[in-house]
């Protein structure tokens, strides 16, 4: 996690969304990545796409590919914000084997905070009452393991990826569309950060 | 669910057709909240208060359980005389109080039983109200779509108002105007998808999926990005492939690199074969210096532009169209198992509108009417 964080300092340096993750192989990180949107007017940029295409362009010295095409199911994402929901799919498809996050993302997360692609690709159970039907996270119990089902875990180092990403948005974000920005101007950064809440965090 | 285009049919008759155009009707996508829950029901506390009582002990409600514990009451008429409720209501009163509701006494919804105790609401009502009578009774969850509608659900129910607006999704007039907007254009685009989509399986560099991004200025669309599937390029041919080089992010990184396809179709196929071939995998996505910021409509990502697939995308892709901030997405298949898109698929995530995503756009499918060619479709993710 420490490396991941030290990503999105990078990325908060350059003007990016302080968002970074490292993939794990044996023990080994075998790719780096931070958020890249801006600097590629690409908002899919993310860092997860970005430390995927860092593996799987890493070639050895006589120039062939390092990595096979299945060397992601053997990886761990250790990544400082949860995945978003179109990461979360990325990753099912690739077939991540476990991912570790910081802080939740309630606006964007497919890992907990919106949906849950990661248990059935998030597929909505219809039978069954399931609360308001707006967001089944936080149900918990056992399910069926579907196959590409990954483990998550959350809150790792939260604090820390919270900090940055307040530090980021009382930045002016020049980019942003129109009707998204207000009120920056007055941002300050709040330094305390609320305690996860019991149930909140996202098991297994 | 699923619809038409199972199998292959082949193209019989193109040259009988005289407008090249192929047509099609438009089919407007449901939302999440419009294909769910939409008769459910939820179980609410209600007390009855004598009139002069009234504000007060609704300002003990919402000090109580402030924004209504998080449940959305605004179609619901808070206070209802006796006579304007449904026998069933005023018969529940009478059980729990044995006694007829006075002409001077109002019935108020106090909140979901789920959010808080009888107990407790008599209790901080105490002050208001001796002896209050709190009964629960069921309401409808979320807002009627209809006037009709609520004219049903205040006679079954509780007062049900009706906001004329939709409330789960685009506004209906939105999405008919933009209907009108883009009909006339949508097979062309279309085509131009479905030819790039047989390239991509026609060279072996993805599966038969095509996309296009179209620009609309002044109301006349010019395509700005072409791609076709290419997750075999460079990866063995089976299992996922090359998860990033889906047609859908690969035609949005083109239109962040600033390759732009001119409306001339032969540029355009200059452009989509080029693409094809080319390796998704960049050391460095550099390289923008060319990118004309003032050549999309307000200069940031996508923002706004309509993007052409012959596949609904998977899960992965469609946030990505979100991201990315189209404007408008349209399909010719669905994909039930592995779409992102439609909110009465398998998954049922219906990501083009969801109030919790901050961003939302139209999305339609369309269903081409002339025997054009059609895919066989299999489970992957498009």
């Amino acid at each position: 996690m420490r490396e991941a964080l030290a990503m999105a300092e990078l990325a908060l340096s350059t003007n990016e969304t302080p968002v970074g993750c490292i993939f794990v192989h044996q023990n080994t990180i075998i790719g780096r990545g931070m958020n890249a949107t801006n600097a590629s007017y690409n908002g899919t940029r993310h860092a997860e796409f970005i430390a995927i295409s860092d593996i799987f362009s890493s070639t050895d010295p006589e120039g062939k590919k390092k990595y096979g095409s299945k060397v992601l199911k053997e990886c761990d994402l250790y990544v400082t914000v949860e995945p978003c929901i179109m990461c979360a799919s990325l990753l099912r498809q690739f077939g991540i084997r476990r991912v570790f996050f910081g802080a939740g993302n309630e606006k964007f997360g497919g890992c907990g905070g919106v949906l849950n692609v990661h248990v059935a690709n998030g597929a909505t159970e219809l039978q069954g009452e399931g609360g308001d039907g707006e967001d089944g996270a936080e149900k918990g119990g056992e399910r069926k393991r579907h196959e590409d089902d990954y483990e998550v875990s959350g809150g790792w180092l939260r604090e820390e990826a919270i900090l940055l990403l307040r530090r980021f948005y009382v930045q002016e974000n020049g980019r942003a569309p129109e009707p998204r920005r207000r009120g920056k101007e007055e941002r300050v950064v709040k330094m305390d950060v609320e305690p996860l809440v019991e149930g909140k965090k996202k098991g297994g | 669910m699923t619809r038409e285009t199972k199998g292959k049919e082949t193209c019989t008759n193109a040259k009988a057709v005289p407008d090249a155009t192929p047509k099609g009707i438009l089919v407007p996508l449901k939302t999440t909240l419009e294909t769910r829950a939409r008769g459910s029901l939820l179980d609410v506390y209600v007390t009855s208060v004598p009139v002069k009582q009234a504000s007060g002990a609704l300002e003990v409600i919402r000090r109580l359980l402030p924004g209504d514990g998080g449940v959305d009451l605004q179609h619901l008429r808070r206070f209802a005389k006796a006579r304007d409720v449904p026998d069933a209501v005023r018969e529940a009163f009478e059980r729990a109080r044995v006694e007829v509701l006075g002409a001077t006494e109002l019935l108020l919804i106090v909140g979901s039983t789920n959010a808080i105790s009888s107990a407790v609401v008599a209790e901080e009502l105490s002050v208001i109200v001796n002896d209050a009578v709190i009964f629960s009774i069921q309401v409808p969850r979320l807002a009627p779509t209809s006037q009709e509608q609520a004219t049903l659900w205040s006679s079954q129910y509780w007062p049900t108002v009706y906001k004329k607006s939709n409330p789960f999704g685009p506004h209906p007039s939105i999405v008919s105007r933009t209907e009108q907007e883009i009909h006339g254009e949508v097979g062309k685009w279309m085509d131009l998808a479905s030819e790039v989509a047989r390239q991509a399986d026609g060279t072996g560099s993805g599966e038969t999926v095509g996309v296009v991004i179209v620009e609309r200025k002044n109301g006349i669309g010019h395509p700005v990005a072409v791609a076709g599937d290419a997750r075999w390029v460079g990866w063995p041919s089976k299992g996922a492939g090359n998860v990033t080089a889906h047609a859908a992010l690969r035609a949005i990184a083109m239109v962040a690199d600033g390759v732009k396809a001119t409306s001339e179709s032969a540029q355009t196929f200059n452009a989509v074969s080029a693409s094809v071939t080319q390796p998704e995998f960049k050391a460095d996505p550099a390289d923008q210096d060319h990118f004309d910021l003032s050549g999309t409509v307000a200069g940031y990502l996508c923002h706004d532009l309509e993007i052409y697939c012959t596949h609904e995308p998977c899960v992965m892709c469609s946030m990505a169209i979100l991201h990315s901030r189209f404007g408008k997405v349209i399909f010719q298949y669905r994909m039930p198992k592995t779409g992102g898109m439609c909110a009465d698929g398998d998954l049922g995530h219906g990501l083009f509108w969801r109030k919790e995503l901050n961003w939302t756009l139209l999305a339609w499918q369309w269903i081409r009417s002339s025997n054009g060619q059609s895919f066989e479709l299999a489970d992957f993710h498009a």
